[in-house]
Order: C-alpha cells, then structure tokens, then sequence
C-alpha cells in the first residue's frame, strides 16, 4: 500500500438546491518522500483534494489512507490531532499572522508541536537569518512565504501541502520559492505535494497528477525530475 | 440600477443579519432606554396632573389664624383668573378604638379635592364617613362599623359624632404617608376621614381652596402653571392685607359687642345687687327701731304692772295683818279658856278618881256582902254565926247605901263640868271659825293677786321673748346680708376681672394671618414632584453611557462591514456611481436596523420602563394607574439621535474609505500591521511572558479601537451596576448614620410654652427617674433661616444647656477629618449638607434670621456630619449674647436604656397624658417609616442590573462578532496548523479576559464616579447620601460582569468552533 492512497474518493457540496460534485471517484496514491504537482484548470478539484488529505475537509464517501491512518474516518479533534503533527501548509497568500514576527510565527506552529524543529534554524534554513525579528509587512512577497513554508516545515510534518505557492509571486521570486521546496523534499525526504496552475513546472516533480472534471484523470511517474532552475516558463 | 442596488441592500440583511440585529439591538437599548426614562418623568407628571384634573384638585390653598369667610370667599371670587372658591372644614380629632387612641383628620367632603372612593359608597347622611384603606388596616373595622370622634374641647366641628363608615377612600391631597402634624396624641396625624358637608357645625371655614380659571390647559407642576399661580397668588397677596384687616375687624366687632352687652349686664347686675343690698339693709334700720320702740312699751307697761301690784300686795298685808292679830286675840282667848278647861278638867278628874274609890270600895263591899249572903246561905251555919253574919251584913248595907250616895253625887258634878267645858269649846270654835273665814278671803285675794301677776308677767315675758326672737332674727339677717354683701363683693370683682380679661383677650387679638399655599407646599405633591425631577436628572445621565456606547459598537459594526466590501465599493465607483449611490445600500442597511430597533425600543422603553419605576413609586404614593404617555417629542428625539450616531458612524466609515482611488480599493486592504509594543522594550516583562501572552499582548495594542470599545463596554456595565448597588448602600446608610452613628438620642420631647423653669426642672426630674430612661439633655430648638450671599436654606437651631451633656446625645465628627468636633462658645457647627448648599466654609460666618426679632451674623467652626435635615449648632452662651432674651429650653433629648418600640411607646403616651408635653419623636418611629419607603429602592437596583446586563451582553457581542470577522483569516490559519478549538478560543479569549479585567477596573472607578455623580442628582436638599459604597458591592458588580462576559465567551467559544478554514483562506482579501 502506497504512502497516500485516495480511494474512490467522492466530495459533494450541497449549495441550495444544487449539489457540486466537487471530487468524483478519485483514486491516487502518492509514496513517501515524493515531490509531487497537481495539476489542473480551476474547480478541476485540485484544492478540494489537496483540503481532503491535510485534514481540512472531510469526504463524502471513499477512503483517504495516510501512512496507514484512514484519516476520511477521523473525528474532529482527531483531525485537529492530524492537522497539528502530520501536515504543513502553505498558501498561496502565505496566511501570515501579521502581528507576529517572522520568528515568532514559526513559533506559532511549533509551540504546539512535540516533534518540532527550532524555530530560528528553520528560519535559518529557508534563507531568512537576517529577517527573523521582522514583521510580514516588513517582508517581501517571496520571504513572507519563506516564512510560511518555514512554519510548514518546522513542525515536521509527514506531508508539505502547497496551495499554489508561487501564485502571487514573480517569476524569479516563484523559481526561489519552488527550488526550496524542492530542496526540502530531497534533503527532509519529506512528501511535499504543490498545487500549481502553471504546468510548465511539472518536470520538477517525481509524480505528476492531472485534474480534470473532479477527479485525477492522469498520474504521470517522471523518472527524471529536473532540478527548478533547469526549468523556464 | 438603483433597483440592483436596493436589492443588494436587502440581500445584505439577510446574509449577514447578526450584524444587523446586534445594530438593532444597539438601536432598540438606546432609544429604549432613552425614550423610556425620559419619559418616566413626564408620564409621572402627567399620572399626577390627570388624577389632580379629574378629582378637581385646588391650585391655591388659603388658610388664616382666624379662620375664614363667606366674605373671604366674595373677595377671592372677584379675582382675575380664579375659578371656583370652596371653603372647606378640617379638624384634627382622636379616635378611641380598643383602647387605642388614633389622630385622624376630619374633613369635609367638598367639591374640590375629591376622594376617589375606592370601596363601598360615599356618605349619604350626617353620621356617615369615609375612611383611608390604611385606618380599616390598622383598627379592624369594617365598612358599616361605627367610630366614635372624641369630644375636643376647643372646638365642636361635628354634630354626629358617631359615624358609621360607609366606603374607603383615597385622597388626592395625601398622596404620600405623611399626613402632618397636631398637638394632639403622639402629635403626628394618623390618618384622615371624610364626612358629609351637614354634619359641619361652623359658619368659619378652616381653609379656603382656590382652582384657577382654564386651570385644565396647564399641567401641573410645568412653569406655565407655576407662573400662573405665581401671578394669581400675587394677585390674593393684593387683597390679602384687606381681607386679614376685615376679619379682624369682624372678629374684634363681635367680640368687643359681646363685651360691651357683658358689660352693661355687669354693671345692671352690679347695680341691682347694690339697690337689694341697700334695701335689706333699710329694711333691717326699720325692723331695729320698731323692735326698739316694742320694748320701750314693754318696759312701761311692766311698771304699771309692778305698781299696781305692789299697791295690791300692800292691802292683802294689811288684811292678813289684820288677821294674825284676830288670831292672836283668839288664840289668847283659846289658851285662857284652855286653861279653864283645863282647871275644870282637874276638877273633874279628882271627881273621876273619888269616883273610882268609890266605886272600888263599893265592889270590895259587895264582895264581902255576897261572901256573908253565901255563908248565910249555909245550913250548919250557928245561928250566933247567923247573927253575927247578919248583923255584919246589915252594917255592909248600910256602908253600901252610904257609898251609893256619895257616887250619885260625884257623878252629878261630873256632869256639871263636863257641860262647863263643851260651852267654853263651842265658844272657841266659833272663834276659830270666823279666823278660819278670815284667813280664806285673805288667801283668796292672794291666789287671785298671784294669778293676776303671773298673767300679767307671762304676758310682759312673752312680748320679751318675742322681742328677743325679732331681735335674733334681726342678727341674723344682719349677718345673712353681710355674707352676702361679701359674696355679692366677691362676685363682682370676679365679674370684672373677667370682663377687664374678656377686654384684654380682646386686645391680645392678633391681626390674622393668611397663609397663601399652593400645591408645592403639600409635602406628598411636593416631594412626588421633587422625584419626578430627580428621575428627569437621572434620564438625562443614564441614556447619555447608553447612546456613547451604542454610537461606538455600531461605529465599529458599520466600519467592519465597510471594510469587509471594501472590493464591491471599488467596482462600484470604478463603474461610475457618485458617492450617494454607492452610500445607499449601507444607509439603508443602517437605517433599516436603526429606525426598526428605534421604534421597537421606543414602544418597549415608554411602556415598560415608566411602568416600572411608577410602579416603584407607587409604594411610597398613593396614585392611581399610572398614565403612559407616547412622548413623542422625547421618543423623536431619542430616535434622532441614534440615527446620526449609527448612521453617522456609517457615512463616516464609508466616506473614509471612497477617499481611496478604485483601483487602490479593489485591491485588498493591507492588513494591519504589526508592530513592536512598547512592553517589548522593557525586556525583563517581556521575557518572561509566553508565548501566547505576548500575541494577547500584540494584538491588543494591534486593534486598539475594538480593545477601546470593549473597555467602555464593560466598563459601562460594571460602573451601571455599581452605580446600582452603590445608590441602595448609600441611601441605606442614611438612616443608620443619622441615628445611630450622629444622634445618639433614642426620642425627643417637646415641652409646652406654658412650663415654667421649676415645672421644666420637676418633669426632667421624673422623667429621668422613669424606669429605662437614662438621661435627658435640655436643648432650646427652633426653626431658622440660615443664608450667606443670596443662598438660603431652613434651619433647626440647636441651642444646648450644656455643651458637654449635648456631646453625649449628638455627636459631631468633622466632614473632612472625620474627628470629633467641640461646640465652640462664640461659633457654630453647620451640618455640612447646609454647609454646602449654602457655599460656606469653615470660618466664614453666616446670617441667622428667624430667631428672636434681629438678624445675626455668625462665625461658623466647624461642619459636622449630617444626614437628615439641616443643622445650626450653637451654644447657650453665644445665643444669650445674641439674643436678648431668656434662655429657656424647650426640647429633650433622652436617651433610653435600649428600650423596645412598645416600652417606648408607652412612656410617650404617659409623657402627653402629663399635659406638659407637646410632642414626642422616637428615633425608631422615624426610621421604620423612612426604611419602608426606601427599601423600595431596590427596584433602582434591579432596573440598572438588567439595563447594564443587557448593555454588556449587546456590546460584548457584537464586539467579538467584529472580532472575528475582522480576524477569521489569522483564526483559520491558526486552526489549520491544528490548534484544538480550545486553544483558538484561548486565543481569543485571553484578550476578551484581560480587557474585561481593565474594563472592570476601570468600571470601578467610574462607577464611582457616577455613583457619586447620581447620588448628588437624586439628593434631595434635607438629606445627605452617605458617599458610601459597600466592598460588597463591588464585589457583586465584579460578579455580575463576569458572569455577562462568560455568557458572552460561550457564544464565542461556539463562533469560533463554527469558522469555516476553507473557505475563510481561499478569499482573497
């Protein structure tokens, strides 16, 4: 059994009247310490997958195994439990806490985490040794999500999740933040999976997964993946 | 278009309705509570005005020292504006019932002021009345039981004073308790009964009452009214001088009639005594003299008597002279013939005796003869015998013959002197008889003479005694008119005394008074009216926190809501609406939530709150349904003034944010930032914080305007509560202060005028000799005017006999300092109440009038602490100084050994059945009356709890709404990195708890503050608020708070459980 399985995994909101299919019969699977992107137009149901697997949103029907924990089963505060060791987030619009400093937002997720790494290493890590007492509005775009993926990564979680992480990013900014994640899923062998709309990006990864009309219609395996800045879009 | 935009406008109600409710809410508390306390005092004026218009309530009252008149009533008809003028009887009376006496007031049913009958009917006959509910209470009659009026000697008001109750009724001039005072019984009213009209027996009414013409066009209490009574009272004071001189005149007219008719009566009287004297007096001149002259006749008929008698007495001596010597005559003769007899008598005896020898002799012979016959007789006898016998016998014969010769002849001689003697007696007898014949005469003209004399001295004797009795009667008559010409005297004296009395009393009548009144000087009405300004103070303070707070939440709900379509505003203006257009929707949003809650508020607060506090109220006022009025001036008011607050607050977010190009407004708002604080800076606090307190710490300084809200909002609520319970520690702390803490005295006692020092000194002595009684202090007290500058206020002036004996029985500690202050013997002590309201510190000296004839100026020592009613404290030695006159005290201050109400009770009646007493207070009394009335405060309490309750709960809510809407992205980030929904209400709550600890602290003081701020609104001028406030109190203000937080963080807690991460991240903000 793979790392991450989806198994016919089905996501329905029911809006009024009308109920969208959100996710229909989706099956996957993703093996530890990949890097995997997801790929697909809007409403293809990439995010609702992605919110399904870190513990954001439950399923309607099917199965969502992660390292052999059904979490499509677990109660609230067992998916809170999940949410708080298993997963890192990081968003598009970073989600920084704007009145805590970059430093002390990693701490904001590692003081409530047994296993996790020092805050000011991580910082560290993700370049930002200079910043760590700024503020978000203090930050650039591309070092506010150095931060966030800085609080992802700090809690040591078993799987990176990254909702269009360069979506509000330039090019240059884009390419720095996609070659650390890269970085962190090769040296912290952590599974990272990256939402993006931009499939230029695609042979960064070692598994490629295609959304269509709500469900992963094509997984592609690359066998080679290319480091970012081989990469031009 | 403008269609797409109302439609907007309402879908956005119903997407985010809670906001819209909470500005309904804020709306609906403000204008409620504004409408309905600004109404209480005009729907309380109004209650009084209508019950006043309906039962025909006097405007002006007059009343005189000399009662009033038909012509009175004339007079007071001619004046402009007046109405109807009644006059009226009223008498205070005492009521006996199961041996307890009861004070009533008698009155008159009239016209004006009438009763509202609330129970069985109103008096049909003389000997009807109408009772208050309270009397039933306290006697246990029923209505068709009979009461007895007490006779009172003065005055004779009834004439049935049997009265049989017919209805219970309540009287539209006492509305509150009081019912004044009298000199009768324990010299406070009981309680007041009606009677009809034809059971009055006076032609002097006791008061007159006056009702203006359109009377019914102002309301009560208004300054309309009061100008117009002012301007009616100054038109009576015009003819007041005339009225009083015309009653004088009248009563000194009949009066010094009367006198005169008593005078010529004396002086008839006076006369006719002395005319009887005199005539009783000649009488008795006459009665002497005839008596004199009776005895002088007496006297010379008594001599003629005498003389005739005497001449009589002389003849019958002669006669009887005359007499005794016939006798004598005889009685020679009847010894000389005596003797002869006697002579003869010898004779014959010697014959007798010869006689009887004879005869003797004689018997021997014949013995001896018959002895010789005998032996004769015998045979043997010789013969010689014979013879010798015979012879012998022959000489005896012989000897007897012989001796029988001899006898004749004595016997014959005998005889002869025998009839010698019987002629001499005859002789004498005869003799004797014609002395005897003599001597019966003499003896007869004697017992005729006797008779005579004693006739005729009995006669002269009888005319004596009669004499003697007319003499005797004559004394006594003397004597019966000397007592009574003394009594006569005596009677006349008195009889001029009286009238010289009856012309002194006449004299000694004083020019009346007339007493011009109008409805303020009715305590009940006055103190209603005082209270109607006191809740008018509070509606003003009170809606003022309301609307502050309920402006500022709604500023921030609208600002929030701006905020949050900041997007749609700059499409909006990108696609070129003018600024009006794009306003529109959140005008109606707001003005929708505004004008709906308003009016809401507007119906609930004037129906509920008014009702509320007339309700209170009405435990201390007898009124009938209160009257709810609509108010609509203060309700617009209120109304409009919300809507510039919220929808003001509206305008202002928006126009604030339209300052910014669309471009820039279709970009989201960059997110506050953050920012160091400066507790950062002090890094030894700072360091030791957690992690968490430091976020708490952050992101209050971060929103500092919802922090500031918060703050005020709780703030508001805990001050308003303490407010509350700060209003009832204070007013129940008045009562224990004044006489507990200042007077130390248990009841006071009021000596008649009529006592002089010794009586004074004679009942102190008793009293304090009384069982229970510890001491009494002599004071002197009488009522003032005390005024500095043009401030002036009603005093009691106290004047002790001793400084030191007064200390024992009122204590005097210093406002400030809060020691004990001496009463100084050139200065005074001012309660510091009078202190204040007349601007006077310690050391400037006020003016005194009302005592004695001048005014006084006088330095003021010390203030003391005081409650209840003013004080001036002044000792015995400045007052005699001041003053020219006697020192003379007329109040006792006694202090009893712990005495119970009842023990208390009976001494006072002991103490008024002495007749040296006027009056008597118990402190108990006082305070048990005053407790019921402001144990009713408690209402106050509960009204501002629940107002304030409902403030927090309001304010507290919409705050954390703002709260996390304005944070849900922070929130749902926190939750995605998979903080439990504790540790997010945490969060958020650390802050809600550490404001609501500031809020509180400041709540504290401000509550205070405002307590403070209340408590010198609703002061009544007579009573000082203690400016306490229980550690209690706060301690339940603290409580309550709290509790509204939590409520409050429960419904968080669940809001925040609800966010929704997804969709709260994906926005795009």
């Amino acid at each position: 059994m793979a790392y991450i399985e989806f198994k016919n995994v089905c996501k329905d909101y029911i809006m009024g009247e009308v109920t969208i299919h959100a996710l229909m019969n989706t099956n996957l699977s993703i093996e530890k310490g990949e890097l995997v992107v997801v790929v697909g137009p809007s409403g293809a149901g990439k995010t609702t997958a992605l919110n399904i697997l870190g513990g954001m949103d439950t399923v309607t029907r099917g199965k969502v195994v992660v390292d052999g924990k059904e979490i499509s089963r677990l109660k609230n505060r067992d998916l809170i439990k999940y949410r708080r060791e298993d997963i890192g987030f990081v968003f598009q619009f970073y989600n920084l806490v704007q009145n805590l400093t970059a430093l002390e937002n990693v701490e904001l997720a590692t003081q409530i985490c047994k296993k996790s790494l020092n805050p000011s290493e991580v910082l560290d890590k993700v370049g930002l040794s200079e910043r760590k007492n700024n503020f978000p509005s203090q930050l650039s775009g591309g070092e506010q999500q150095r931060v966030a993926i800085a609080r992802a990564i700090a809690k040591n979680p078993k799987l990176l999740l990254c909702d269009e992480p360069t979506g509000a990013l330039d090019y240059k900014t884009g390419k720095q933040i996609l070659k650390l994640l890269q970085d962190t899923a090769r040296k912290e062998n952590m599974t990272v999976i990256i939402i993006t709309h931009n499939a230029a990006i695609a042979p960064m990864a070692d598994k490629i997964i295609k959304f269509k009309n709500g469900t992963a219609e094509d997984i592609i395996i690359n066998e080679n993946p290319m480091p970012i800045e081989e990469i031009e879009w | 278009m403008k269609k797409a935009l109302l439609k907007d406008a309402f879908k956005e109600i119903k997407t985010t309705y809670k906001r819209f409710i909470s500005i309904l809410c804020m709306a609906l508390l403000g204008v409620g509570f504004f409408a309905g306390l600004r109404a209480t005092s005009p729907d309380m004026v109004d209650t009084i005005d209508k019950y006043y218009k309906e039962q025909n309530v006097y405007d002006i009252q007059i009343m005189s020292t000399l009662g009033l008149t038909d012509d009175d009533i004339k007079a007071l008809q001619e004046i402009e504006n007046v109405d109807k003028v009644y006059g009226t009887y009223s008498e205070d009376v005492l009521i006996n019932i199961d041996n307890k006496e009861y004070v009533s007031k008698i009155m008159s049913l009239e016209e004006v002021n009438k009763p509202v009958v609330t129970e069985g009917k109103l008096p049909e006959n003389k000997n009807e009345c109408l009772v208050e509910k309270s009397f039933l209470g306290a006697t246990n009659k029923k209505i068709g039981d009979e009461i007895i009026v007490e006779p009172n000697e003065e005055n004779e008001l009834l004439q049935e004073t049997k009265l049989k109750i017919t209805g219970v009724a309540d009287s539209p001039v006492y509305i509150s308790r009081e019912r004044g005072n009298t000199d009768l019984g324990a010299g406070a009213i009981d309680n007041y009964i009606y009677v009809n009209k034809e059971n009055i027996d006076s032609e002097i009414y006791t008061e007159i009452y006056v009702t203006l013409k359109d009377g019914d066009k102002y309301e009560t209490s208004s300054n309309k009214y009061e100008d117009y009574v002012e301007e009616t009272k100054t038109k009576i004071e015009e003819i007041k001088e005339e009225r009083e001189n015309a009653r004088y005149d009248e009563v000194i007219g009949t009066a010094n009639e009367e006198l005169e008719k008593a005078e010529k009566e004396f002086n008839k009287q006076k006369e006719d005594g002395e005319t009887q004297i005199s005539d009783a007096e000649e009488e008795i001149e006459k009665a002497k003299k005839e008596i004199e002259d009776n005895e002088k006749e007496l006297e010379s008929k008594e001599q003629t008597a005498n003389n005739e008698f005497s001449i009589a007495e002389k003849k019958l001596k002669n006669a009887k002279n005359e007499i005794s010597e016939n006798e004598k005559e005889l009685e020679e003769t009847i010894e000389k013939t005596e003797s002869q007899i006697e002579e003869i008598e010898k004779k014959r005896q010697e014959l007798v005796e010869n006689l009887d020898t004879v005869k003797t002799s004689l018997k021997t012979l014949n013995a001896s003869y018959d002895e010789i016959l005998k032996k004769l007789e015998d045979e043997n006898l010789t013969d010689e015998e014979k013879e010798a016998l015979n012879t012998k016998k022959e000489e005896l014969e012989k000897q007897i013959s012989a001796l029988e010769a001899t006898k004749k002849e004595l016997t014959s001689g005998i005889k002869a002197i025998e009839e010698q003697v019987n002629s001499a007696d005859s002789k004498l007898k005869s003799a004797k008889k014609e002395i005897e014949k003599a001597k019966k005469e003499v003896n007869k003209q004697e017992k005729q003479l006797a008779t005579t004399k004693s006739t005729t001295y009995s006669q002269i004797n009888s005319a004596k005694e009669k004499i003697e009795d007319a003499k005797k009667e004559l004394e006594e008559g003397e004597k019966e008119l000397t007592t009574k010409k003394k009594e006569f005297e005596t009677k006349i004296a008195d009889a001029e005394k009286e009238l010289i009395d009856a012309k002194e009393d006449v004299e000694d009548i004083e020019n009346p008074e007339w007493y011009i009144l109008d409805r303020n000087q009715n305590t009940g009405y006055a103190s209603y009216i005082q209270d109607t300004e006191s809740i008018n103070n509070l509606s003003i303070v009170f809606p003022i926190v309301f609307f502050a707070i309920a402006a500022l939440v709604s500023l921030t709900s609208m600002t929030r809501m701006v905020e949050e379509e900041r997007q749609e505003l700059g499409t909006l203006k990108a696609l070129g609406y003018n600024k009006f257009h794009i306003m529109l929707k959140y005008l109606i949003y707001s003005s929708l939530a505004t004008i709906i809650g308003g009016v809401i508020g507007i119906f609930i607060g004037i129906q509920l709150i008014p009702r509320i506090i007339l309700d209170m109220y009405g435990m201390m006022y007898t009124l009938p349904e209160p009257v709810i009025g609509l108010n609509s001036d203060n309700s617009m008011l209120g109304l409009t003034l919300i809507y510039i607050c919220i929808v003001g607050a509206t305008i202002y977010a928006i126009i604030k944010e339209l300052h910014e190009k669309p471009a820039n407004l279709l970009r989201p708002k960059a997110p506050k930032i953050g920012k160091r604080v400066l507790l950062e800076r002090i890094t030894p606090i700072w360091k030791r914080l957690n992690f968490s307190r430091k976020v708490t710490v952050r992101n209050i300084f971060r929103y500092k305007k919802r922090v500031l809200m918060t703050i005020i909002g709780i703030c508001g609520c805990t001050a308003l509560i303490l407010t509350g319970f700060g209003l009832k520690d204070s007013i129940s702390e008045i009562l224990p202060n004044q006489y507990e803490k200042v007077f130390n005295y248990d009841f006071q006692v009021t000596l008649k005028d009529s006592l002089d020092n010794e009586q004074r000194e004679e009942f102190i002595t008793d009293l304090e000799n009384k069982e229970g009684i510890n001491k009494a202090v002599e004071t002197y007290m009488s009522s003032a005017t005390a005024s500095k500058d043009d401030l002036e206020e009603d005093v009691q002036i106290v004047v002790p006999n001793s400084n030191e004996e007064l200390k024992e029985v009122i204590k005097f500690y210093d406002v400030k300092t809060d020691e004990d202050i001496d009463l100084k013997t050139d200065e005074v002590i001012l309660s510091d109440k009078l202190a204040e309201l007349l601007n006077v510190e310690e050391g400037e000296t006020i003016k005194l009038d009302g005592i004695g004839d001048s005014i006084q100026e006088v330095k003021v020592s010390n203030i003391t602490e005081n409650y209840i009613s003013h004080y001036v404290y002044m000792s015995k030695e400045l007052y005699t100084k001041l003053y020219d006159e006697e020192y003379k005290p007329n109040v006792l201050l006694v202090e009893d050994d712990n005495l119970t109400k009842e023990q208390e009770e009976k001494i006072t009646s002991e103490l008024l059945d002495s007749g040296k007493v006027s009056g008597v207070s118990l402190n108990k009394t006082i305070m048990t009356t005053l407790d019921e009335t402001l144990s009713s405060l408690n209402y106050v309490v509960v009204i501002l709890i629940v107002s304030a309750g409902l403030l927090a709960f309001v304010v507290l809510y919409n705050l954390a709404n703002v709260n996390i809407s304005e944070r849900i992205r922070e929130l749902a980030t926190i939750k995605v990195l998979g903080f439990y929904d504790k540790e997010v209400y945490n969060y958020i709550s650390r802050e809600t708890v550490l404001l609501t600890i500031i809020g509180i602290a400041l709540g504290l003081v401000a509550g205070y503050f405002l307590n403070y701020y209340i408590i010198r609104t609703c002061e009544i001028n007579m009573l000082r608020f203690a400016k306490v406030i229980n550690p209690l109190s706060y301690l339940y203000a603290i409580l309550i708070t709290v509790a509204f937080t939590l409520i409050v963080n429960v419904i968080t807690y669940f809001a925040l459980k609800k966010i929704d991460m997804i969709s709260s991240l994906k926005s795009v903000e």
